[in-house]
């Protein structure tokens, strides 16, 4: 059976590249499965589990941010932030959250930082859920 | 004349002084080495977005790509990002950034122009000089990383969409080998061309990717549309077009470094040299002035 070509990079260096059967991805408007065959697009990308399936075993990894290109088989994952689960420090990610809730308390709505730090707030809480995968 | 005990303190100084400069060439040296792989290791990204964006606007079918932040308008008001090291002696790294800096400032006096800056340098600097300075962003340097990079991209999107300026410059240190930088002013928002500008394969010398067949236009689908798609793209490409500045600023730094430390190294040998060559001469005529006081004395006795 034909393979997928899985490739996670971020703007800081190349995660991933590896054969997988199946790929999960969150999307824009929630999860979605890649196999091969997969008619090709473009989605964007929210913070959340990103899982690959290869016989039957399972990885996960962190991805925040970015997008998704499916064609020929090929899934290219372009990612703010990506890690494997494994390696995800809860508690740093935890403090990275309550210092940006911190940040958000008492700045108003139209505060040119105001959309950087909730976008830290929902990165951090789906990297901790995601911690719980591993 | 100096005296021999002079001379020899002289020498030693020299010799400390080389030996700082030394280290400090060897430290940059390593630095430069990391900070060249940040800048390898983030091409497979920028090449993937230029990919993406090709096919976006190929795909559009002569449709044209409208993004607020790719529009022009009257430019009233401008923002400067000045990216500078929190170090010196580094050759004219600061310098010819600061320069480039002044020089735009003066050429463009007829508009309000804020500066922001990274790295301590620019900023005492033009604080100095009573500039007005909107924010330092120094707290980059503590750890460069994209996240980061990004919310600074994001704060003067976020600004330049709600009108409190119309254009956004950065002027930096391009890198361009480890002994040769070039100080670049490029203009961020709004943003020019929206491909990254990775460089190509047959620049980094690789073999050149085989070009996939183009798929079916009317099969590509975007989820979850197309102008959603390229909402985001946009300030994406702000931020990398950011963050690969900021990489480069870096390496250059290291590299300025590197050859100015070198120079003194070998500045200093050069002082040492002559500077044994005088002590020796002196020594020389020390003896030979005792010799012939000897000679003279042992002479007169006769």
């Amino acid at each position: 059976m034909a393979k997928l070509t899985v490739e996670i990079v971020t703007p800081e260096k190349r995660i991933l590249s590896v054969q997988a059967d199946e790929a999960i991805v969150p999307g824009g408007k929630g999860l979605f499965g890649v196999r091969p065959g997969h008619t090709p697009f473009l989605s964007l990308m929210e913070p959340g589990p990103l899982t690959l399936i290869d016989g039957g075993r399972r990885e996960y990894y962190f991805v925040a941010g970015g997008f998704v290109e499916v064609s020929n088989d090929k899934v290219l994952v372009l990612a703010d932030v990506a890690e494997a689960v494994t390696g995800i420090d809860v508690e740093a990610a935890k403090k990275r959250m309550q210092d940006a809730q911190e940040r958000l308390r008492g700045m108003s709505s139209d505060d040119v930082r105001f959309d950087i730090e909730q976008a830290t707030v929902r990165r951090e809480t789906a990297r901790m859920s995601a911690a719980t995968m591993r | 004349m100096a005296s021999l005990r002079d001379i020899r303190k002289r020498i030693r100084s020299v010799k400390n002084t080389r030996q700082i400069t030394k280290a400090m060439k060897m430290v940059s040296a390593a630095k430069l080495r990391k900070a060249q792989d940040a800048i390898i290791a983030a091409r497979p990204y920028a090449q993937m977005l230029d990919q993406i964006i090709s096919d976006l606007t190929t795909r559009s079918g002569g449709e044209e790509l409208a993004h607020p932040l790719l529009t022009s308008r009257p430019v009233r008001k401008v923002e400067l990002l000045l990216l500078t090291s929190d170090r010196g002696l580094a050759g004219g790294f600061n310098s010819n950034v600061i320069r480039r800096a002044s020089r735009f400032l003066y050429e463009n006096s007829g508009v309000e122009i804020e500066v922001s800056t990274v790295g301590r340098k620019g900023n005492d600097f033009f604080r100095q000089r009573g500039q007005k300075m909107r924010k330092d962003f120094g707290y980059l340097f503590q750890r460069l990383d994209y996240t980061h990079a990004s919310q600074v991209a994001e704060e003067m999107s976020a600004r330049f969409l709600k009108g409190e300026v119309d254009a956004v410059y950065v002027v930096y240190n391009e890198f361009l080998s480890a002994i040769s930088q070039k100080v670049s002013l490029a203009q961020l928002l709004p943003l020019q061309t929206l491909s990254v500008g990775a460089p190509t394969a047959a620049q980094v010398g690789q073999s050149a990717p085989v070009a996939a067949p183009t798929p079916a236009l009317v099969d590509f689908k975007y989820e979850p549309a197309r102008q959603d798609v390229l909402d985001r793209l946009v300030p994406q490409a702000v931020a990398i077009k950011l963050y690969r500045s900021l990489l480069e600023s870096v390496a250059s730094e290291h590299g300025s470094r590197m050859s100015a430390m070198e120079n003194a190294t070998s500045n200093a040998s050069d002082m040492i040299a002559s500077l044994s060559l005088t002590y020796n001469r002196t020594r020389q005529a020390v003896i030979t002035k005792e010799l012939m006081e000897i000679v003279s004395g042992a002479e007169s006795l006769k």
